[in-house]
């Protein structure tokens, strides 16, 4: 068994170099579709991520009475964090949002009238987040249920209408993902396809001198891996070339989101290694099989 | 069925072979033909006729010639005894085995029993005439210690030991053939299938390439050589199995190339 790895192993590598043009070629392709496929997961983790962003910016905020009591909002509290919906509930004091105000008339250059005030004229209010947007709905109904909330403003619609937008740009992410995905596949596998025909001689030797499918097979089946892994790595390098330059222009794209980008590169590193691997060996294996089973 | 049930050789069967590897068991007996076709037909997906009816015994040990026009169903029948095709109807039987029978996993077993040799050789450009024989060796998972011996034993026995570096196009086209005839015979067959194997060569090395086949059969091996030569089918007063439009119209020894009335 092992000496059977071993041996598949040496005609790979011999098979690669002996059709150095060939197998450069399928590794050219591998390469420029594996960026390619790269560069299209880039853009959809970063389209995810603003997507999420968006959505997580959907909060409840309901306004409370001023003669609540502190154990009555808290009772509250502790009632909204028991809902399956709520990701997280803030208390924002009369005090608090005194502040917040002043700081937004002042961040708009606008002139600050509550100081002709001789008292704070704002609610306190509970800021709820969603876990997930589209439960707005349930939790405002529940806020308004509550007797110490005053009101809570209603934007059901105008959230439905962001998650309109989310939901089919998500969509067509994905769906344009997957496009690329196939192409990136037919290429590789009929690459492959071409390389492997190039040897259809050999191939046709092996079995007339009675080699058994697997000494045909596993050569050319890491001979692909190879060249899904080789593919990959010069992907990979050219990837690690360009991020710094990208990853600034991303940044400054997306400056207003706190994007996380520590594991798109793991992710990466992953996605265009398996892709590569898989592809070649996936495209080796369909080849050979044409000449195997008869 | 008039050409049903051909003659079988006066000649006794070979009841011993030569091992040319020098191992393993005698499988020769001598109440079994090597091979057997009993109304065989064979037609292609394509609707294709390509073989009707043909019974064709053939004893361990002898030299038999094919020959026929281009389309005849000479190389179909190579075809079944490798079994890259199985039959319509009828039964292949080789070494007592009913290929139609084999299952799949079986067929490299098979072939391994079974020499080729092509018009056009079929050698692999990139490798030396050592490579192209160790190949058949390599790829049939044969330990290495085991392979240099026999391509060393069977490089001789075709003359081509001085010649072992060299790549085919370095060859001349008889040494090229004699490659091939030694790829063949590393296995130790049982039966060598020559298809037209001197339609490429001229006539001096069609001679030598066809004493080498001769020599190799008084070694034991079964020979079965489809052609077209009728200068040497003629000469040499072998079995001779004639094929026209997929029958067998004519089975003989001692034959020559056309029908002598």
């Amino acid at each position: 068994m092992l000496s059977f790895v071993a041996f598949s192993l040496s005609r790979a590598w011999q098979g690669f170099w002996r059709n150095a043009m060939m197998s450069l070629a399928a590794t050219a392709t591998m390469v420029l579709m594996l960026l390619l496929l790269a560069g299209f997961w880039i853009m959809q983790t970063g389209l995810l991520a603003g997507l999420q962003f968006t959505e997580q910016k959907v909060e409840v905020v309901g306004y409370l009475q001023p003669n609540a009591q502190v154990n009555q909002v808290d009772a509250l509290r502790g009632r909204l964090l028991a809902m399956p919906q709520v990701a997280a509930v803030a208390y924002v004091d009369r005090e608090t949002a005194l502040l917040r105000f002043r700081a937004s008339m002042a961040a708009q250059g606008r002139e600050d009238l509550t100081r002709y005030l001789d008292s704070n004229p704002l609610y306190a209010s509970l800021e709820v987040k969603l876990v997930d947007p589209s439960d707005l709905g349930t939790v405002a109904d529940a806020l308004r249920a509550e007797p110490i909330v005053r009101n809570v403003i209603n934007i059901e619609d105008l959230v439905e209408r962001v998650l309109t937008v989310t939901n089919i740009l998500r969509t067509a992410g994905t769906v344009v993902l997957l496009i690329v995905a196939i192409i990136v596949l037919f290429i590789i596998v009929n690459t492959i396809r071409l390389a492997v025909l190039a040897r259809a001689e050999e191939i046709e030797i092996m079995r007339l001198v009675g080699a058994s499918d697997a000494f045909i097979r596993w050569p050319f089946v890491f001979e692909g891996a190879f060249v899904g892994l080789l593919g990959a790595l010069f992907a990979l390098g050219l990837l690690a070339a360009v991020a710094d330059p990208i990853s600034g222009f991303l940044v400054d794209f997306f400056r207003v989101l706190p994007l996380q980008f520590g594991s798109l590169r793991r992710d990466l590193v992953v996605l265009v290694t398996g892709a590569g691997i898989g592809l070649g060996v996936l495209g080796s294996w369909l080849s050979i099989r044409t000449y195997l089973i008869r | 069925m008039s050409t049903a049930n051909p003659p079988v050789a006066t000649r006794p069967i070979r009841t011993t072979r030569r091992r040319i590897l020098g191992d393993g068991p005698d499988q020769a007996t001598p109440d079994r033909p090597l091979l057997v076709l009993h109304d065989v037909t064979m037609r292609y997906p394509n609707g294709k006729l390509a073989l009707r009816d043909v019974d064709l015994v053939i004893p361990e040990g002898d030299f038999v010639f094919l020959v026929g026009p281009s389309g005849a169903g000479k190389s179909t029948l190579s075809k079944l005894l490798i079994r890259d095709e199985v039959a319509t109807r009828g039964e292949v039987v080789l070494d007592g085995q009913d290929l139609a029978r084999l299952p799949r996993r079986q067929v490299p077993r098979l072939r391994r029993k079974i020499g080729i040799v092509f018009q056009d050789f079929k050698l692999l450009p990139s490798k030396t005439v050592w490579e192209n024989v160790a190949f058949a060796l390599e790829v049939t998972g044969t330990p290495r210690r085991h392979i240099a011996p026999a391509v060393d034993r069977v490089l001789a026995l075709v003359g081509l030991t001085a010649q072992a570096a060299q790549v085919p196009a370095q060859l001349s086209g008889g040494e090229q053939q004699r490659t091939a005839i030694a790829r063949a015979l590393v296995h130790d067959p049982r039966l060598i299938i020559a298809d037209e194997p001197t339609g490429n060569l001229d006539p001096l090395i069609s001679w030598e390439i066809l004493q080498l086949l001769l020599r190799i059969n008084e070694l034991g091996v079964t020979v079965l050589m489809a052609t077209h030569n009728a200068e040497v089918v003629t000469a040499l007063r072998r079995r001779v199995v004639a094929l026209e439009e997929g029958r067998i119209i004519r089975d003989e020894i001692g034959g020559a190339y056309h029908r002598e009335d």
